[in-house]
């Protein structure tokens, strides 16, 4: 039931994050709509499946899925918003 | 949990609205962002309800291999590659 209940918050982050990939005007804006709610979301779903059922072998591999997502996530999400603010301001320039 | 895998794959359908028409190609690669995260979710999902621990694998590999190709593109992007 423990489960449920944060998979469920989960996903509802997830669906919140579409809907602002989906409304915002700008890049920067669906860049933070994306990269707060999506990573808390994607996190706390795995969260809900590792205590779903008890702790059994195969949640060592889904625990590791966890950390991955954690660390590689933020990384992604700033490479993109620094290759966008990088590139635009250096095509300002020579134009 | 069958109904929350299929809410998060229900949600792929507006990102592929914005790859799919994104104004920039930032855009088009914050979307396939957030719908290889999608993917692996349901993955590992899909491994919890089938007891099956060979898709837990295939998700490790996948998000590994997704974030590798979103900061290889983004670093091409932003040394000026496809547009000048």
């Amino acid at each position: 039931m423990t489960s449920l209940i944060i998979s469920a918050f989960g996903t509802s982050l997830v669906v919140i994050g579409t809907v602002g990939i989906l409304r915002f005007n700008d890049v920067y804006g669906r860049l933070q709509a994306s990269g707060v709610s999506d990573n808390v979301g994607v996190v706390l779903v795995l969260i809900g499946l590792m205590i779903h059922g008890g702790w059994t072998s195969s949640d060592w591999t889904l625990l590791f899925l966890t950390l991955l997502l954690v660390v590689t996530n933020p990384i992604a999400t700033h490479s993109i918003a620094k290759s966008a603010f990088v590139q635009r301001h250096s095509g300002e320039d020579e134009s | 949990m069958t109904w929350i895998s299929s809410a998060v794959l229900i949600t792929l359908l507006p990102l592929l609205v914005r790859l799919i028409r994104g104004p920039t190609p930032w855009d088009r690669l914050l979307a396939y962002n957030s719908a290889s995260n999608r993917v692996t979710v349901a993955l590992a999902i899909a491994s919890v309800l089938t007891r099956s621990v060979v898709l837990l694998d295939v998700a490790v590999v996948y998000a590994a291999l997704s974030f590798l190709g979103v900061v290889v593109i983004s670093r091409f992007m932003e040394r000026g590659g496809g547009f000048r």
